[in-house]
Parts: structure tokens; sequence; C-alpha cells
């Protein structure tokens, strides 16, 4: 009898802490293709960002915008949102996390410079145009960037098509991109015995982060 | 109706075992999935994994939605496309409120700290869904229909009315910490003091504190059969809404719970704005209002059942079980304010409205 009531209580108290998981469920869907800036002298500059929101969350954005052709916003109109857009991204670090070598790398990135909103009126969707300077220009072997909202009020998904872009990049420069889902790993990559001993094998396919790598040997 | 039939209540007691255990798994599966998300490769928090039950209803979730904005767009010009808007809004509400959210939360801990009957829990999910809705619909109409506001105007007005129903809870949760600690505190000093059977603390509690079995159409033996759906088979009366506590009780955890618009509601409303078919926003926003009040009064039923059958064993024992009741009771109503503490605070984040 004390067992069973033991059951109960252990499963009163499993209800309410089902109940109780008050994280988030995404509300809004990004999808980005990623663009590395390099100096002349090889190292990395800043990230460009092209992120395009999903059509409820744009029709959301463009609420209450006034435009001069009905159903259509020029660049010029969407100033003042894109503005709104990017101040506020700077309290979610712009959701781009960035590692050297290895290192994490805190308070990276500089304010947004090249800002700007673009809507596509047959698909009805904005997006967002941004560049993240690095504070100091970056030169690693080995940088890995990933893009996602801790808290997946939004989701980001890498374009099905050309991703991540490299701009005059050295030669030897190779960008891969790892999605959610993906078992995606290069072989050399897993053989590496610093990258196994990183943490970053521990979530393996089990997270929605969007993981950029690139390796300048 | 009565359950006379031991076969009926065997397979009663079956069937709420299996849910509990289900609740059980779906527990862990959130305590490991939460576990896992403090794992991350830049040491930050990590993003919920897609494994399990958690990832499984995010991803239902996520195609429902997604769904909604192609159904209101066809629906400009196919008629059938409404079945099929109204069909996914209804999904969308129960995969949304069996997903992470604080509503079921508060109302589950709410009914469980007080002596409530399952039927007056499904009335204050299904009030407070309706409320939901309401706010949503109301915000989104005078917002963007009258005034024209802008998404980031809604998405500031979306915050007060946040920071309102999160003090809500809190203020909810307090009552409830208060009225509950002093029958428990009773009960305590009434343990101490006689040693006498077990039942005379637990009238003494019950009269110390308001009660829900005290309804006169209750004429069960039984206080167990009256907590729990199979005990009557009769319709929601509006009675059983206001309950021995008066309407005001009831009213308080609605407007807690209900207030704050749902972000997923606004953005389809404001999306079916867009597209010339508000009122399809309108209908979609209350079926999922209807789907999430299904879950959460789901929940809410097996948490007064759980609480039924705590009770009923804990009538058998002598001196001790009252006070683990009473204890029960406050432990729930300690879980509403520090739900309403740590979403005010924004320990918890509940939803965000966009990046404004």
């Amino acid at each position: 009898m004390l067992q069973r009531f033991i059951f109960l209580i252990a499963g009163l108290a499993g209800v309410l802490a089902a109940a109780g998981r008050a994280e988030a469920h995404p509300h809004v869907w990004v999808t980005m293709t990623e663009e590395l800036l390099y100096a002349p002298d090889g190292s990395i500059t800043g990230v460009r960002h092209s992120w395009t929101f999903d059509d409820m969350y744009s029709a959301f954005a463009l609420q209450g915008l006034d435009s001069k052709t009905p159903g259509a916003f020029t660049r010029d109109e969407l100033k003042p949102l894109a503005q709104v857009n990017v101040e506020s991204l700077k309290e979610y670090a712009y959701f781009t996390y960035a590692k050297i070598d290895g290192k994490r790398l805190k308070d990276a990135f500089a304010d947004p410079i090249d800002y700007f909103l673009d809507y596509d009126a047959k698909q009805t969707v904005l997006t967002l145009h941004f560049t993240l300077p690095f504070k100091t220009p970056v030169k690693a072997k080995a940088l890995e960037l990933e893009v996602y909202d801790p808290e997946f009020f939004i989701d980001f998904g890498f374009a099905a098509q050309d991703p991540v872009r490299l701009t005059s990049a050295p030669a030897a420069c190779a960008a891969s991109v790892e999605k959610p889902h993906d078992d995606f790993f290069p072989a050399t990559l897993r053989l590496n015995k610093a990258f196994a001993s990183s943490e970053a094998n521990i979530g393996m396919g089990a997270s929605f982060a969007n993981r950029i790598w690139v390796k300048c040997p | 109706m009565p359950v006379t039939d031991g076969g009926a209540a065997r397979l009663i007691r079956r069937l709420s075992t299996a849910a509990l255990l289900a609740m059980l798994v779906l527990a862990a599966a959130g305590a490991l999935a939460s576990a896992c998300a403090q794992i991350g490769p830049l040491g930050g928090p990590r993003p919920p994994p897609v494994g399990g039950i958690a990832g499984w209803l995010l991803t239902q979730q996520a195609l429902f939605y997604r769904a909604l904005s192609g159904l209101i767009r066809a629906a400009k010009t196919d008629g059938s496309a409404y079945w099929g808007l109204i069909g996914i809004s209804f999904a969308y509400g129960v995969f949304h409120a069996a997903g992470p959210g604080h509503g079921k939360a508060v109302i589950s801990s709410y009914l469980v700290a007080n002596e409530e009957t399952w039927r007056r829990g499904v009335a204050l999910s299904f009030a407070a869904a309706l409320l939901q809705a309401t706010t949503a619909v109301v915000l989104v109409a005078v917002a963007a229909l009258i005034i024209g506001a802008t998404a980031k105007m809604m998405g500031d007005t979306v915050r007060v009315i946040e920071i309102v129903s999160y003090s809500l809870i809190v203020l909810l949760g307090a009552r409830l910490v208060w009225v509950k600690g002093r029958s428990f505190l009773h009960a305590l000093s009434a343990a101490r003091s006689e040693p006498a059977p077990a039942c005379s603390h637990h009238t003494h509690s019950h009269e110390s504190h308001d009660h829900a079995h005290r309804h006169d159409h209750h004429r069960d033996e039984d206080d167990e059969e009256s907590a729990l759906p199979w005990g009557h088979a009769h319709a929601l009366e509006p009675e059983d809404l206001a309950g021995p506590g008066g309407w005001h009780r009831g009213l308080s955890a609605i407007i807690a719970v209900g207030l704050r618009p749902c972000s997923g509601a606004i953005l389809v409303l404001v999306f079916a704005l867009a597209q010339g078919l508000f009122w399809a926003g309108i209908a979609s926003t209350f079926v999922m209002g209807l789907g999430t009040a299904a879950t959460v009064a789901a929940i809410a039923t097996l948490a007064v059942g759980a609480k039924a059958a705590a009770k009923r064993f804990v009538a058998t024992r002598a001196g001790y079980g009252a006070l683990v009741l009473r204890g029960l009771e406050v432990g729930a109503a300690l879980l509403v304010m520090a739900l309403g503490v740590l979403l005010l605070t924004g320990y918890l984040a509940s939803e965000r409205l966009g990046m404004f």
C-alpha cells in the first residue's frame, strides 16, 4: 500500500514536472545563408548574415508599415524596421557564436554594419542582411561558427543551396556545414584528437545547432 | 453515474495507472532533455535536442503551424481549405499545449493545491483558453485593424500584458501558500497536540479552508469519486466554474493564465489580416484555443485524479495522512508562486513575439 502511495506521489510529481517545463517552441523560422569576409592578408574580418523569415512572421513584421506601392516595400521604406531589427538583435548576441582554434570567443563582434531588409513580393517574405564585423580580425586555422537561438523561439536553418560562402578567402580554406539532425562530420575531423576530446562531440546529431566549420591549414 | 461495477473500476484504475506512467516517462524525457541542454560546445545554453517525446511534440507542432499560413492563403480561392484550416488549428492547439508552457502547470498546481473536482479543472482550462483566444483577437483587432500599430508596438503591448499576467500568477501562488500553509500548520499542531484518530484532523483541516466537495449535487458516499471524471457522467454546470470558493477564486486563475495571448495566435491573426481574411484568422484562433483547452483539461484531470488517489490512500492512514496531504497542497501552492516568480524575473522564458 505504501508502495502504491509512493508511486502515486511520484506520478503526481511527474505530471507537475512535465507540465512545468516552460521551454520554448519556435514561432519564427529563418532560412539563412552566411558569408565569411576575408581581408587581403587572409584574416576573417566579419560574418555577413542573410536571414529570410517565414511568410507568417514577415507579414507580422510588416504590419502597420506604409508603402507607396501596395504589397511591395522598398529598402528605404524598410529602413526603420531594419534598424529596429539589428538593435533588438544585440540583446541576443545576434544569435551568432564563434569559436577559434577550439576556443570560445566572448564578445567577438562589433555592432552590425551594412544592414538592410529586402522584401520579396512574390514569396511575401522579408530578408534581413547584416554584417557582423569581428572586433579584431581573426586569423585562425579553424573557425567554428554557430547560429541558433538558445531559447528556440526562432528556428534557424541553412538554405538548401550554397548556405556558406567564403569571400576572398585564401585558396586553401574550405568551409563545411553541419546541420541539425545531420550526422555529417568529416572523417578527418572525427579522427582529430583535439576534436574528439572537445565537447563538440557530446551533442552530436542531437541539437538544433547550425554549425559552420572553416579550416585553413 | 457512480462506478459500481468492479470490473469497470479496475479498468479505470489500470487506465489511470497507465496515464500516470506515461506522464512519468514524459517528465523523465523532459528532465533528460534539460540535462542534455546544458552541454554545448560553446559552453552556453543549448537549443533543445530533437530526440524524445519533447522533440516529437516540437516537430508536430512546427509542422501544423507551418501549414497554417498555406491554408489561410488557399482559403482565399478555395473554400474547402477552411476545413483544413480548422482541423490543423485544432491539432496545433492540442500539440501546442502538450509542449512546453506554463499555463497547464499553473492550472494543474492550482487544482492540486485546492481541493478541486475534475470538472472544475476542465471548466478552468476551457475558460482560460477562451480568454487567451479572446485577448489575441481583441489585441490584433484594436492594434492592427483600428490603430494600424506596428509589430514593435504590438510586441511592447504583449510585454506589458505579460508582466501583469505573471504578477497575477505570483499573487495567486502567494495567496495559495498563505491559505494552504495555514491549514498545514493547523494539521501539524492538531497532530501534535492530540494523538486522536486521523479522521478528526481530516475534518478539522477541511473546515479550515474552502472545500470543493461540499456540492449538494454530490451525493456520493466517497470523496474520491466526486473528484474524478468517472465519478459522475453528467455535463458541466455553471456552478462548477463558480465553485464553492466563489467566482472570484476561479477567475483569478483563469485571468492569470489566460491573459497573455499566444504568440502563435497573434501571428496567425496578423497574417490572416494581411491576406484580407481576418475572420479566418479569428476562427483559427478560437479553434486553437479549443485544442489547447482539451490538452490542458486532460492534464488537469490527471493531476486531480492523482491527488484524489493520494487522498484515498491517506484516508486509510492514521495521524500523518492528513499532514501529508496538506503538505502536498503547500508544495503545489509553492510551485504556482515559483513559476510566477521565474516567469516574471525572466528565468523562465515563456514566449517571445519575434525579435522586437
